[in-house]
């Protein structure tokens, strides 16, 4: 037996940079712990500032999902203040969020993920040249068509919203805007050319309805051998070069998932509630645990802070939520690694068990049966999971199924905008109430808590997707999803395991983190043999 | 050939994802076409660990020309100076922007956080965040007020939240085309031929401005009227080019009925969010704005208001943006 401790700091292009530390037995990782290393306090500046402070802070909280934290931010406060909500404003909502996800598929797939792809680690497969021409940073053909074209969703979003990102032209009681005929029009052949240019030509080598129409991991096969076109696409070939480099092989993480649920039918949440939220989503929440589906429910989250360095001494809803930063290192001295806090769903009959956020969560949840006819439905990745397991390449399959998707909705709501009717309705400012607002940001549920007191804000909690997949361990000493999904990676050669950076950008966690690894068996960490850098 | 180096300190990559936005030149045109070595950027670098390190390490310490370093976020030194609330490849971020702005030719803060310390340096400031070489108005910020980089410049900066992809990239292509002694800054630092001009300069909303008539309310009511009266607009007291470049080749916040909230300015937040100050003017005697069109007084302000409201003519009272 060979162990090796492995240290890799930065490993960046996940939105941040991320520091590994892994030990490696006989080529596999066998465990690893996760570290958040930026602390920035966003939820301390909140405290005692105006109600709507949250509109401004906390977009920029993460740069790549700015739009999602304006829109759920928006919402806690709809239902703070118990504001109505114009169809036209739902609609405007869900087109923006949405836009900001079919930006962030194509960006992250080429300029974050698919650049490993031509790592000189898989110079031995077939395909490795094909995936060079294709996938190499500024030079790759589609590398640049992919990101350039990725702006494209983004200016819908600014049409309505102003800019991408960082705007905050959502408010309580609906948007800011009131688009004209041309904003609808432009905003309808921005989108018609991106789907022409990359989404359908480059991407899926189809149409979107033809890829709609896979319904099961036999379908998604058959689909590229289909025909010359969809065998050659970007998503074709993918789909045979992750096969035949083994990324479904590994990275399967907790097998547990938590989806918030996103865009609302504007009709059933013309008065946001947190009761009524469930059954007004489109895309929708769920929990899937164990095997079996439960319904979202916010009030059974908590956040543990016993390896976080933060004051605490047991888990909390958000309500009650506390942020106390302690310096790190006397955080390290107790035991603490991360300034993720390590959030915890009270799964009915499992406890307090960390789950995986993101599109795969978000594609089980719609699998789930007894669907509404307003909600989505979508059987692929139950089946797909049944089939061959939650691995790195299901969760990018996950995430970019969603993008012919959400082009569909998309379109679908710039249809339904009624441009002679209301945006907004003015909304009572009340004192005090509270309010909870949550969305699914591209890489997962995003959520606030606001407690409003005196006019003023008392209490402000985020819990970003990030924190769920990143998070550390918990007072239980169970790892956090990525820290589970990174046991059992092979690593091929540990002088570069771009192994390591597949599974963690497969997370597409937009936080600076690092994750350590000990020897699954004993506990211990092992030092026998230590290579790129200062254990 | 320009070499660049990328970091994020206490950072959104809200200014990576808005330089992702660019065209003419986008990312990949400054790196094939002018020329651009980008060493190493959070999201975009090939390089892991130590083979990343490496690539900072001989920047720092002059093995490796660093033509350009940016820097995005703010510098975090807490906790009690120590710079542990960021660490990075090993160290306190702070330390290594220390060593690396001393070896870059040019040093650029992009984006309000590098600039003077934005959102994270709001009060209470949990994370002892400051910007390169301001702290707010403040001369000074991490660097101290008399750096000069290697090439003999102040930090320049680029400010907004985010900052426009084009107020970078033209500055890119300005030093790639030899126009480097036509880039004039103002005392912010800033590029004065982006920030010389105002975020009204071009506001499709400016003639409202003019009659002074106010916007009713948000949402339909955008569709009329100017949101300097009642929302908080800064539009006439914000540097920016935001209405005249504008945000993803479409609009702009003012356009698109969002009041400019002056985030290409120091005080960003302005009044550190205090409760009653978002999206609502400050007004003396409940009616006048508190805050004036720069280089204006009150007196000869509301003389030129009530002026323009008598010489209104109906049009300016009625929806100007209609389907």
């Amino acid at each position: 037996m060979t162990a090796i401790d492995l240290f890799v700091s930065p490993l960046g292009r996940v939105e941040g940079d991320l520091d590994v530390r892994v030990t490696i037995e006989d080529g596999v990782v066998t465990s690893a712990w996760t570290e958040a290393a930026m602390f920035r306090g966003f939820e301390i500046i909140l405290r005692g500032k105006d109600p709507q402070a949250g509109l401004i802070v906390t977009p920029r909280i993460c740069g790549i999902c700015g739009g999602s934290h304006l829109y759920k931010s928006a919402y806690a406060l709809d239902v703070a203040w118990r504001t109505h909500l114009p169809p036209n404003a739902t609609l405007i909502r869900n087109i923006c969020q949405a836009c900001e996800t079919l930006q962030s598929i194509p960006r992250y797939f080429y300029a974050l993920f698919a650049i490993d792809l031509t790592n000189k680690n898989y110079a031995n497969s077939p395909l490795y040249e094909e995936a060079v021409r294709r996938f190499a940073p500024y030079t790759g053909e589609s590398y640049a068509r992919g990101v350039t074209l990725s702006n494209k969703p983004v200016e819908v979003y600014a049409i309505f919203g102003g800019q991408w990102p960082h705007s905050s032209f959502m408010v309580p009681g609906g948007v800011m805007c009131a688009p004209t005929l041309s904003d609808v029009t432009r905003s309808i052949a921005i989108l018609e050319h991106w789907k022409n240019e990359w989404l359908e030509k480059q991407w899926l080598g189809c149409s979107i309805e033809r890829w709609l129409e896979n319904r099961t991991w036999e379908d998604v096969l058959a689909w590229v051998d289909e025909n010359e076109s969809q065998h050659n696409s970007d998503l074709g070939f993918f789909i045979r070069y992750a096969l035949d480099i083994g990324l479904d092989k590994y990275g399967a993480g907790v097998g547990n998932y938590i989806a918030s649920g996103t865009y609302f039918e504007p009709s059933k949440y013309e008065n946001p509630t947190i009761e009524g939220r469930n059954a007004a989503l489109i895309g929708r929440s769920g929990v899937y645990a164990g095997g079996q589906w439960f319904e979202f429910d916010q009030s059974r989250i908590r956040e543990d802070v016993t390896h976080s360095f933060y004051e605490g001494d047991r888990p909390l809803h958000p309500f009650e939520g506390e942020t106390r930063p302690i310096d790190p290192e006397r955080g390290r001295a107790q035991g603490k690694y991360s300034w993720a806090k390590a959030p915890r769903y009270d799964v009915p009959g499992m406890g307090y068990i960390p789950l995986e956020t993101g599109p795969l969560a978000r594609r089980i949840a719609a699998g789930a049966p007894n669907a509404e006819p307003h909600q989505d439905q979508d059987p692929l990745f139950v089946d797909i999971l049944d089939k061959i397991g939650p691995s790195v390449l299901v969760r990018q399959l996950a995430r970019v199924h969603e993008a012919p998707k959400y082009y569909q909705w998309v379109r679908n709501w710039l249809d339904r905008i009624d441009l002679h009717e209301p945006f907004y309705t003015k909304p009572v400012e009340h004192p005090s109430g509270k309010g909870f607002g949550s969305t699914e940001a591209a890489r997962g549920a995003l959520s606030d808590w606001i407690v409003i007191e005196d006019g003023k804000i008392a209490n402000y909690q985020v819990i970003t997707p990030t924190a769920w997949n990143i998070g550390p361990r918990d007072r239980d000493e169970v790892p956090g999803p990525i820290e589970k999904a990174m046991v059992g990676t092979p690593i091929k050669d540990p002088e570069d395991p771009v192994e390591l950076g597949h599974v963690a950008r497969s997370f597409d966690s937009c936080l600076v983190c690092t994750v350590h690894a000990y020897d699954g068996r004993t506990g211990r960490e092992l030092s026998s043999f230590v290579i790129n850098g200062m254990v | 050939m320009s070499s660049v180096l990328w970091l994020q300190g206490g950072a959104c990559s809200g200014n990576t994802m808005s330089f992702l936005n660019a065209e003419e030149p986008n990312v990949v045109d400054l790196i094939t076409d002018f020329g651009l070595d980008l060493l190493w950027h959070p999201s975009l670098g090939m390089e892991l660990g130590e083979h990343a390190q490496k690539i900072f390490r001989d920047c720092a310490e002059g093995r490796r020309p660093l033509d350009i370093f940016v820097f995005e976020g703010t510098v975090i030194q807490g906790p009690d100076g120590t710079g542990r609330y960021d660490m990075f490849a090993e160290r306190p971020m702070k330390d290594w922007v220390a060593d690396l702005a001393k070896a870059a030719q040019i040093v650029v803060a992009i984006g309000d956080c590098a600039c003077w310390g934005g959102i994270p340096a709001t009060e209470p400031n949990p994370s002892g965040s400051t910007g390169l070489q301001f702290h707010k108005r403040e001369r000074g910020g991490f660097l101290g007020p008399d750096f000069r980089s290697k090439m003999g410049l102040p930090v320049i900066n680029i400010p907004g939240c985010p900052a426009h992809p084009d107020w970078i990239t033209q500055v890119i292509v300005a030093l790639a085309s030899g126009r480097a002694g036509d880039i004039a800054l103002d005392e912010l630092h800033r590029p004065q031929t982006f920030f010389k001009t105002f975020t009204q300069t071009g506001c499709t909303r400016v003639q409202f401005f003019e009659y002074k008539q106010a916007t009713p309310s948000f949402g339909d009511g955008t569709r009329t009227g100017c949101l300097f009266y009642e929302f908080g607009c800064r539009g006439p007291m914000t540097h920016s080019p935001c209405n005249r470049i504008l945000w993803n080749r479409q609009s702009s916040k003012t356009r698109a009925g969002m009041p400019c909230i002056g985030c290409t300015e120091p005080e960003f937040p302005f009044f550190d969010l205090a409760p009653g100050t978002v999206f609502k003017t400050q007004k003396v005697s409940g009616t006048i704005p508190k805050e004036i069109p720069e280089g204006t007084d009150h007196l000869t302000y509301m003389a030129h208001a009530a002026a323009a409201q008598i010489a209104a003519p109906q049009w300016s009272k009625e929806d100007m943006f209609v389907v």
